[in-house]
């Protein structure tokens, strides 16, 4: 395990002094809350549970989200993957949707399924599909030919190959696949909260602003900020758990 | 596996043919359904057609590349300056560390209303915001690539004495390049990802995501489907162009990775 880095929360203890003294100093209380006042609604935010309901509504639409596309992506990537047909039948319909910003897609998607999670659900399933897609695709056509090879002289069926062998030699490529989607997601369901402005951790900073508390709308970025340093870090441990025969990541340049 | 040229003929019109086929079925379903949320293809492009070329679209286009051009720019610069800095020095790498990791994985969004108290509600906060979601891919990939230079070379610019500023200039920049462009390539997406989330919810104004917007409040389907595709043609556009002036630029890196065969 890594040692704590006392210099670099030095820094971070540094840098908020800093910005307290010259928040102070300067009298910028009204274009920025200084770090004292921010923690301060912090705490309280989390005491009273506002930010806490918040950032749990927040979490669902994004968990779920995340979800399914943790699933459609896997699956559909091995079978693209897995089988050429579909790798030269899909190809095309994939190029086309896959640049489509997910966030461009929030005012439609509106329409279709209203302002609840439905609507949040599909944009961040939609954000999260391509990087987990993309990397379970590449995983599996990476895949060495010849543990296909045994595996198939070895009496296994084409579907018993796929799950036995490409998906655990494709699992690096989908945890990284699933690191990139966990921060693209975040982003898109926070998004779609903000825009639409109901409830949710983006719809609480969109209010704040608007009422000019800026205490409490620098709590809910702390907070944000927190959740997606926690989603990371929790990420980067379980993968190095799960794909621990990769080890750490490469220093070397390809 | 042997194939012959009229079955691989076949292998590559599979592709486009099930993308008209798609089409063809969301045609089908368009004109069966006949919602307003629901748009034939025709519609779409008819409207595309008669929109795309006119110089209110054009100066929305406009409008979306400035901004994204100098919010990537910027968070490009601070991005590969810090990189080159901070993957040079161990002490400042550390001393860094949480606080970019922090910043780091904060989701651009989060910060738009601050920027907006502190920019107002125009093109400064956008780009800020551009820029701050462009800077932390690059500046990662910057100090990876820093960090990947041989000790060899490390301890031979020692040797010469080579001064910190042209160690960094002459062989940390050179040696980082292609990580920086892998770093400048991610950054590109999420760059134009965050532009249209700052068209969204920064106030009024103009570009491609704004008009998503309007044409949605006048009801104009076939309008707000050709603003998303433009959108993805754009993102598509942008990446080949990256991938042409990559193969320029570093043609000797690929060159060389070529020659000794690793």
């Amino acid at each position: 395990m890594r040692r704590a880095n006392l210099p670099g929360w030095l820094f971070v203890v540094l840098v908020t002094a800093v910005a307290e003294a010259g928040v102070r100093l300067f009298e910028l209380q009204d274009s920025v809350a200084a770090p004292s006042a921010a923690l301060r609604a912090l705490g309280d935010g989390l005491w009273s549970g506002t930010l806490t309901g918040e950032i749990a509504t927040t979490l669902e639409s994004y968990l779920e989200g995340l979800a399914v596309a943790t699933v459609v992506g896997v699956a559909l990537g091995l079978a693209i993957g897995s089988w050429r047909m579909l790798l030269d039948a899909l190809s095309v319909v994939i190029e086309f949707l896959r640049p489509i910003p997910a966030v461009a897609l929030i005012p439609v998607a509106i329409l279709f399924f209203g302002l609840g999670m439905p609507m949040r659900r599909f944009v961040v399933a939609y954000a999260a599909v391509w990087p987990i897609l993309i990397g379970t695709l590449y995983g599996a056509l990476g895949t060495d030919r010849v543990l296909h090879d045994v595996a198939r002289t070895s009496g296994a069926t084409r579907l018993g190959t796929v799950v036995r062998v490409t998906l655990p030699a494709s699992l690096p490529s989908i945890a990284t696949g699933i690191r990139v989607s966990a921060a693209v997601a975040l982003q898109v369901a926070i998004t779609a909260e903000f825009f639409i402005g109901t409830d949710g951790i983006g719809a609480y900073m969109k209010h704040e602003r608007l009422s000019f508390h800026l205490p409490q709308l620098y709590a809910a970025i702390l907070l944000t900020g927190a959740l997606g340093y926690a989603i990371n870090r929790a990420l980067r441990t379980t993968e190095r758990r799960v794909v621990f025969w990769v080890g750490e990541a490469p220093t070397e340049a390809p | 596996m042997t194939t012959t040229a009229p079955a691989r003929v076949a292998r590559r019109l599979l592709g486009p043919a099930v993308f008209v086929a798609a089409l063809a079925l969301w045609q089908a379903w368009a004109a069966h359904k006949d919602s307003f949320l629901v748009p034939t293809v025709t519609a779409v492009a008819e409207r595309a057609w008669d929109v795309w070329p006119t110089s209110g679209f054009i100066d929305q286009v406009t409008a979306t590349l400035g901004r994204f051009a100098a919010g990537y720019v910027l968070g490009a610069a601070i991005g590969v300056a810090a990189g080159l800095v901070l993957g040079s020095s161990r002490a400042a790498r550390r001393a860094f560390e949480p606080l970019q990791e922090f910043l780091g994985s904060t989701p651009a969004i989060a910060i738009v209303p601050a920027a907006i108290v502190i920019f107002g509600l125009g093109d400064a906060t956008r780009v800020a915001v551009i820029a701050f979601a462009v800077c932390f891919p690059v500046l990662v990939s910057t100090i990876e690539g820093v960090r990947a230079v041989s000790p060899e070379t490390r301890d031979t610019a020692r040797m010469l004495h080579v001064g910190p500023a042209e160690l960094i200039l002459r062989i940390y920049a050179p040696a980082a390049l292609p990580s920086i462009v892998a770093g400048l390539r991610v950054a590109l997406a999420i760059g134009l990802i965050v532009t249209v989330i700052s068209e969204f919810v920064v106030g009024s104004g103009d570009g491609v995501g704004r008009y998503i917007l309007v044409q949605r409040t006048l009801y104009d389907a076939p309008g707000v489907y050709g603003g998303i595709l433009f959108l993805g043609l754009l993102g598509y556009v942008l990446n080949r162009l990256f991938v042409v002036v990559e193969r320029r630029v570093l043609s000797w890196h690929y060159g060389a990775a070529g020659e000794s065969a690793r």
